[in-house]
């Protein structure tokens, strides 16, 4: 949108409906009055806006940055360390670790998160557009991570949960889902798939809403099966909604916390401690405020290049609907 | 409708930032908020805390008692938000940070004479200002707990017990002993043949867990009398020493045992649910490394019979044993300082030593209070000189302190799961070193 | 590019159930079923004993039932009580979180949707210098994830004396949320223009025709916004656990994951737990109930930007 300097007379307040016949200088004043005019109003309509943005949005990003090259512990002022934060986060094995435990949450979480909704939003297409169905699907984004975790911590219980009842029930030996290091990932990413599901359902179906049905029509006439009209159809429109949902998606679960502070608080033996949770123990544990504000910073960093990355190998921007 | 809407507004806003404080920081004013975790030791400070009232009239103490997983969180919560209390115990391992921190106030004019003290303790709770940040409350060792029933039918007797010697190439008479006391499913003992190590019934040795940075309760008696310490001074130093070989070959042979199958897994242990004592008492384990402020918990124990022993003579001819001690701190934003400081003058002081030594929970910090709480034990039948003799024992015994340094957390945080993957994934002692040279990167930042 | 539809040939095909549909329908059922199962499972528990948990793990219907668990959720039992029925005695009261969640929630909402309203107006319809530019800062903002503003913004929310407070809780989400402002600016940009000439023509000032004319107009896109915010703010947990500290400014979601750390020693109560958990769930599935068709509508246009 171009910026609206002076509009053309017709659109001029000042009566003279007519239009015609306006003195243009008239108009011209006119037109830069109501301009400054709204200057002062605009100013009172964006403040409470204006304010929120810069002192919780704009202000922190640059004190984050700032704070990440100080040793701050919050009850004393903090003092400038230079890239001393950077460098111990270099050699942090904790930290790697914590990096290697994120990627591995989300390669399982997107992975199977994007699969299923896939599979969910064609099936609410081409089955049946039920709006119940697709409230019923929704549900789960409805509760909180806690809500979510904490349910799934009481169906996954080793001794008494429901899931390893029917475990052991079909002769297996029981899981401890979120006491094995090898488990523990794994379950919380599935765990968030199952919340999270219904929603990126909905956002792929309502893409695939604007995919025009005379399509699917004619490609039956033509003898298409399911599938073929999936593949050649269904997949290359819907990829530019993909593409963002897939950046959404993934920004969303590089963040996750909730979800592993009321499951495993990280263990058993770091096996979970995710970025985010390693973050918020280093500030609130251990008053680490300056290297907390580091791995902030890395953790920021790392996002915006797989976006720019996804943004570019997906073409996200293109769309072939035309 | 405007009105309804207006109304409702208000409410909310006033909800919001009306009812906002939290009030659990008690009122300054006449009381003094105190902080403890022992639950044990609640009615001994209690009875100290009626006294103190006695003598200044119009303070009252407020005691608020906390377990210990719960304490830590709830304190540094506190300094976060603004409701700390005026004051609490402080450990040593806590100390560093909280110094750090600078929440601390100086005790330095309250008039305590270090020599008052068992010697060692005072000196630990100066900070690196040399001020005083503690004042000193109570002392504990740690020693062999064992079950004396377990321990005469493998033919132990108490002097044997008492005169165990370990080394770490074959592990002496210690390793000796506790596989003997080891017992598969099938009767069979840890140093007969046909041993089997999958399937123990009862294990010598009870797990304490990986140690984290201290090993305390399991390898620190090993690895003192192998000459090792934790850090280069004995305080605030500035450099941790887990790249050392003596401490690495100790550890290898320390968690080595479990592989024998002498001494429990890692995964049979949790610090809520099955500690050393549970193992003890259930009979699962047969002896374990424990402190003086559990003697209480294995005497009291339902159905077990225990005798304690000193910890065994290591390579430089001399039994180690980490001599550890509480004290109060005050802190800086307390709202009482006046109440708060003639309070832990009082806890200091030999009255209510003495008096919370007559309970027999603990070892108090000055000598009378320490000769009460001796006798108060052998008046309920407890001989407790496995653990006040190596204190006073120059000869034989050493004794030495928790490591004492800045960003004591993040040691923590590094060095605890380093030791666990040595113990329960058997990862090689040399993955220490790694974990070593980045501790001390930290240290020296 | 349609088939041109030829009505002497085109047959009328019946959908037949083949065997590719029917396992579709399967699939579905399946995924029905493990959406819900959860949410029932949570009731049972909370309608069981924990004693009874303990000897019939899998029972499909409520065992020992009793209300134990919503007593002690509500902290109606004495620590007695709660610590015989397997409960930690540590009396959570959840009508407290639940108003405190509730204040936060509506807080937020109402001020967010009104603030960014009037900023979205701002930029839709009043002409002004750099308009252009401070909308271009605002859409920046989305590009920050929100969880690098929360440490510095809890070290101002500090510094405020807001720690442990509800309003410490609402303020950093209060003022305006980027998607918001956007979100109601495409709306208010896509109002004709007609209808705001026709009253500037009658005279009305820009500030009455806001609050007149587009406010009221708005109503619809305000309330899906305003939906999605008061479930935003409902369900958050890592900003209230940083800011609130005691029962005071405690919501739900934090008030939940204590009730879980606090386990007794001889395991976890979890018909306490579970009533805690529906406790936290239900207003969310009321108003589920309530705007269902909104709210899964609403998926549509607000979610692809």
């Amino acid at each position: 949108m171009t910026i609206a300097s002076s509009s053309p007379p017709s659109r001029l307040p000042l009566g003279d409906a007519a239009g015609a016949g306006t003195d243009r200088r008239t108009a011209r004043r006119a037109a830069t009055r109501e301009e400054r005019g709204d200057g002062w109003l605009a100013a009172v309509f964006i403040a409470p806006a204006l304010l929120g943005f810069t002192v919780f949005l704009l202000w922190p990003t640059l004190r984050g940055v700032y704070l990440s090259f100080t040793r701050f512990n919050l009850l004393t002022p903090a003092e400038w360390v230079g890239l001393d934060n950077y460098v111990r986060m270099v050699h942090d094995p904790i930290f790697w670790d914590s990096m290697g435990v994120t990627v591995e949450y989300v390669l399982v979480n997107i992975g199977v998160q994007t699969v299923s909704a896939l599979a969910i939003a064609v099936l609410l297409q081409r089955l049946t557009q039920s709006a119940v169905l697709r409230g019923i699907v929704l549900t789960p984004y409805l509760m909180s991570n806690v809500v979510a975790g904490i349910v799934w911590l009481w169906i996954l219980d080793t001794q008494l949960g429901i899931g390893n009842e029917i475990i052991a029930g079909l002769g297996f030996d029981r899981i401890p889902f979120l006491a094995d290091e090898t488990w523990a990932v794994p379950t919380i990413a599935l765990i968030n798939v199952w919340r999270h599901v219904g929603y990126t359902a909905l956002l792929l179906f309502a893409g695939l809403m604007a995919i025009p049905n005379d399509m699917y029509e004619a490609a039956k006439v033509d003898g298409a099966s399911e599938w073929r009209m999936f593949r050649r159809i269904t997949m290359p429109l819907l990829r530019p909604v993909l593409a963002v949902v897939l950046i959404m998606t993934v920004i969303g679960s590089f963040q996750v916390f909730d979800t592993v502070a009321v499951t495993t608080a990280g263990g058993p033996a770091n096996a979970t401690n995710v970025l985010q949770y390693y973050i918020y123990g280093a500030a609130f544990g251990r008053f680490q405020f300056g290297y907390a504000s580091a791995m902030s910073v890395a953790l920021l960093v790392v996002l915006s290049a797989i976006t720019v990355l996804q943004y570019r190998l997906t073409r996200a921007g293109q769309s072939d609907l035309g | 409708m405007r009105t309804a809407a207006a109304l409702t507004g208000a409410l909310l806003l006033s909800l919001a930032t009306g009812c906002g404080r939290g009030d659990t920081a008690g009122a300054g004013g006449n009381t003094v908020t105190y902080w403890l975790w022992d639950a044990n030791q609640l009615p001994a400070y209690q009875a100290c805390a009626k006294d103190f009232e006695k003598q200044n009239p119009g303070l009252k103490v407020k005691i608020t008692q906390m377990g210990w997983g719960d304490y830590w969180t709830k304190l540094t919560a506190s300094f976060i938000a603004g409701t700390e209390p005026d004051v609490f115990t402080d450990h040593i391992q806590k100390f560093g940070q909280f110094a750090d921190l600078k929440v601390l106030e100086p005790l330095d004019d309250l008039g305590l004479d270090d020599t008052a003290y068992q010697p060692g303790l005072a000196a630990n709770w100066r900070g690196q200002d040399g001020r005083r940040y503690g004042a000193p409350k109570d002392w504990d060792t740690v020693a062999l707990f064992y079950n004396r029933k377990m321990a005469k039918e493998a033919g132990l007797s108490a002097d044997q017990l008492n005169s165990l010697d370990w080394n770490p190439r074959d592990g002496g008479s210690f390793e000796k002993a506790i596989a003997h006391l080891t017992v598969d499913r099938n009767g069979v003992r840890g140093d007969e043949k046909g041993f089997d190590r999958h399937h123990v019934k009862v294990y010598g040795m009870a797990t304490g867990g990986a140690g984290d940075a201290d090993g305390q309760t399991t390898w620190s008696p090993f690895t003192a009398s192998a000459g090792w310490h934790y850090t280069d001074k004995a305080r605030w130093g500035t450099e941790y020493r887990y790249g050392d070989k003596t401490f690495q070959s100790v550890i290898d042979w320390y968690f080595g045992l479990a592989e024998k199958g002498y001494l429990a897994p890692f995964t049979d242990y949790t610090d809520g649910a099955n500690p050393a004592t549970a193992q003890v008492a259930s009979g699962k384990a047969a002896t374990a490394f424990d402190g003086a402020w559990m003697i209480s918990s294995y005497y009291g124990a339902e159905g077990l019979d225990v005798g304690t022993a000193p910890t065994p003579t290591g390579p430089t001819g001399k039994r180690a044993t980490m001599m550890n001690g509480l004290a109060d701190s005050i802190t800086k934003n307390a709202r009482n300082k006046q109440g708060a400081r003639k309070w832990v003058r009082y806890l200091a002081s030999d009255e209510c030593q003495r008096t919370v030594g007559r309970y027999g929970i603990v070892f108090p910090a000055t000598p009378d209070g320490t000769a009460a709480a001796v006798a108060a034990y052998r008046k309920k039948g407890i001989d407790v000189s496995a653990f006040t003799e190596p204190v006073t024992d120059k000869k034989d015994s050493t004794t030495f302190s928790f490591p004492i340094t800045d960003c004591a957390a993040d040691v923590y945080a590094l060095i605890r799961p380093a030791m666990q993957d040595v113990y329960a994934n058997g990862a090689p002692v040399s993955g220490l070193s790694r974990t070593n040279d980045q501790i001390n990167l930290i240290l020296g930042q | 590019m349609a088939a041109v539809a030829d009505t002497t040939t085109v047959r009328r095909v019946r959908r037949r159930i083949t065997p590719g549909r029917a396992l579709a329908w399967a699939v579905m059922a399946a995924i029905v079923l493990i959406t819900l199962v959860p949410f029932y499972w949570i009731l049972r528990t909370a309608l069981s004993s924990n004693d009874a948990l303990a000897a019939h793990p899998g029972d499909l219907l409520p065992v020992g039932t009793t209300t134990g668990g919503f007593e002690r959720a509500l902290g109606l039992q004495s620590a007695e009580e709660a610590i015989a029925q397997g409960g930690s005695g540590g009396g959570l009261r959840f009508w407290r979180y639940l108003v405190n969640s509730v204040v936060v929630s509506t807080l937020i909402t109402v001020c967010q949707i009104f603030f960014s309203a009037m900023a979205a107006y701002a930029f839709a319809r009043l002409r002004w210098r750099g308009r252009e530019a401070v909308f271009g800062l605002f859409l920046a903002g989305l590009m920050v994830p929100a969880i690098f503003t929360l440490l510095p913004n809890f070290v101002l929310v500090k510094q405020l004396g807001l720690v442990d407070s509800l309003l410490g809780v609402a303020l950093p989400t209060m003022f305006m949320t980027p998607f918001a402002v956007f979100f109601l600016r495409q709306f208010f940009m896509n109002v004709p223009r007609e209808v705001e000439e026709a009253a500037l023509l009658d005279g009305a000032g820009k500030v009455r025709i806001f609050f007149r004319l587009m406010l009221p107009m708005a109503s619809t896109p305000l309330l899906t916004l305003g939906l999605l915010t008061y479930i935003t703010a409902w369900n958050d947990y890592f900003w209230p656990l940083m800011v609130s500290y005691s029962d005071s400014s405690r919501v739900l979601t934090v008030a939940l994951a204590i009730f879980r750390a606090q386990t007794p020693q001889t395991g976890y109560d979890w018909s306490g737990l579970m009533a805690a958990t529906l406790i936290a769930a239900l207003p969310m599935l009321v108003l589920f109930g309530c705007f269902a068709r909104r709210i899964v509508g609403s998926i549509s246009f607000t979610g692809i930007k």
